[in-house]
């Protein structure tokens, strides 16, 4: 499944964010979109999604244009996204937010233990008690375990142990050798070295840099713009 | 000690019918966030399904069903011709909600004249038991309400709907990124809640008079129970019932029906000082 940004605009209110950004992300493939603080990374991902409503430009999944589509049409559309923040309720149990995200019960174990003993048996505790990086693992989870063909997230390893890290990044992995495609928002420049096929700069809400993680210059333009 | 058992039941008794008439508000603005100043009107409509039946010779239990459809439908053509695009704006939610109130007030008038019109009991006589005599059909009553009220917490509380209800409620963009249709599920609430007030409607018409105007008098007591009980959790509609409804008999017995009122507001001025950032009410 073949996600198409083109000329992309959004921003909040009156103040735009994204000035036009055109990315492409295609089936067995991971995009890595870096760049700095407020570069406009969460609203690409806000407005991917739906939640934020795009100003301009066009969005197509598989050729069919979504851009005005409701965030849940999107995801039954096969798209699933993983938020920098407010990525689970919190307020309900763990099982709950699976039920929520249409995993049977019978299925619950599965989602849990994907990240080893962390989060198993965990199910009946109330989401808002689990750690931060305990969240970011539960959400990581149910982003893959639903099997959408396209996967957007968000520093998914903000908080997370160097352990957990390397683990999701073994998901990941899985992820693309499934054939699906993942536009993977990365802080942590090692891991988007080890997984990227591509890399997209994202500076002031635009792409500024980009290129095949085969080019031998690109992860040090990508550092270079990160420290910049 | 009847006369204090007499008055526990008419507290009973008014427990009910503030559980019933606010259960739809409790759905609809506690749940929801829709402030709906024609929930009142809601209530007066099945008041005139029950009307209806009886002029039409039927039995005035197959009220109680049809003013529960009736509202439903009316419900969601309200939530799609109306709410939906103005849920997320309060302002504009109480002005479209309060010309909506007047508008079915209207209708009424013009369909049944501004005339009272009346719904005889349908269980007339007195049962006694607890060593008084009371209304067998308010007895009735508390029981029906009982099982509306049950049935609907359940609904609200132990199912998947229920469950999407409360996520929506908490975040409705997370949500939406879940999958979960909302705009599916807030028409379902909305219908819901409209029906809960149209059996409210069909179950108190035989208790007072039937006209247009009856609503008016339903809309401040169902927000009252509302703000007390607390508007995040349904069962706080029953608790908000219970407690409005035990200050309110209990000043009736020792002063009037106006200091009654005056202490149940005072009582939700209360509640809005004490409240938390969150809106959790007094009790929820």
């Amino acid at each position: 499944m073949r996600l198409e940004a083109t000329d992309l605009r959004s921003g909040y209110g009156t103040v735009p964010v994204l000035h036009g950004v055109s990315l492409t992300v295609a089936s067995g493939e991971i995009v890595a979109l870096v760049g700095r603080n407020g570069a406009g990374k969460t609203t690409l991902v806000k407005t991917v999604l739906g939640v934020l409503r795009a100003t301009g430009g066009a969005l197509r999944l598989e050729g069919v244009d979504i851009t005005r589509l409701p965030p849940s049409r999107r995801v039954r559309a096969g798209l699933r996204a993983t938020f920098q923040e407010r990525a689970l309720f919190g307020a309900l149990t763990v099982s709950d937010n699976l039920r929520l995200n249409g995993f049977g019960s019978e299925s619950h174990d599965r989602v849990l233990d994907a990240f080893g003993p962390a989060l198993s048996g965990r199910g009946s505790q109330r989401t808002g008690t689990l750690s931060g990086g305990e969240q970011k693992m539960l959400s990581a989870a149910i982003a893959l375990a639903t099997g959408a063909p396209l996967l957007v997230m968000d520093e998914p390893t903000e908080g997370l142990q160097p352990s957990n890290v390397a683990l999701l990044g073994d998901h990941i992995e899985s992820a693309r050798e499934a054939g699906r495609g993942v536009l993977l928002i990365e802080q942590h420049l090692e891991l988007a070295k080890r997984l990227a096929d591509r890399f997209i700069v994202l500076e002031k809400g635009e792409v500024v840099d980009g290129g095949p993680a085969s080019d031998p210059g690109i992860a040090a333009r990508v550092a270079r713009r990160l420290l910049i | 000690m009847d006369a204090l058992t007499l008055e526990l039941l008419n507290g009973v008794s008014l427990f009910a019918i503030l559980a019933i008439v606010a259960l739809g508000l409790g759905i609809v603005f506690g749940l929801m966030g829709v402030i709906n100043l024609a929930h009142g009107e809601f209530v007066m409509l099945g008041a005139y399904v029950a009307y209806v039946v009886h002029a039409n010779g039927l039995n005035h239990w197959l009220s109680v069903p049809l003013a529960a459809v009736v509202l439903f439908v009316l419900g969601v053509v309200i939530e799609v011709g109306l709410i939906r695009r103005i849920h997320r704006q309060p302002e504009l939610t109480i002005l479209a909600t309060f010309g909506l109130s007047v508008c079915l007030r209207q209708i009424a008038e013009l369909v049944f004249s501004k005339d009272f019109q009346s719904v005889p009991n349908p269980v007339p006589g007195a049962t006694e038991a607890f060593g008084v005599l009371f209304p067998t059909y308010r007895y009735l009553l508390i029981a029906i309400v009982a099982v509306v009220v049950a049935v609907t917490l359940l609904a609200f509380t132990r199912s998947r709907f229920g469950l999407v209800v409360r996520a929506i409620v908490a975040d409705r963009d997370l949500a939406e990124s879940a999958g979960i249709r909302t705009g599916v599920t807030n028409l379902c609430a909305f219908g819901v809640g409209a029906a809960t007030a149209g059996i409210a409607g069909a179950l108190v018409a035989p208790l007072g008079a039937v006209e247009p105007q009856a609503g008016l008098a339903y809309l401040p007591g169902a927000f009252l129970v509302v703000i007390v009980g607390g508007y995040n959790r349904l069962w706080g509609v029953a608790a908000g019932a219970l407690v409005v409804a035990a200050v309110q008999t209990g000043v009736i017995h020792f002063y009037d029906a106006v200091w009654a009122q005056i202490a149940s507001l005072a009582l939700a001025v209360l509640v809005l000082q004490f409240r938390r950032p969150t809106p959790a009410g007094a009790i929820a």
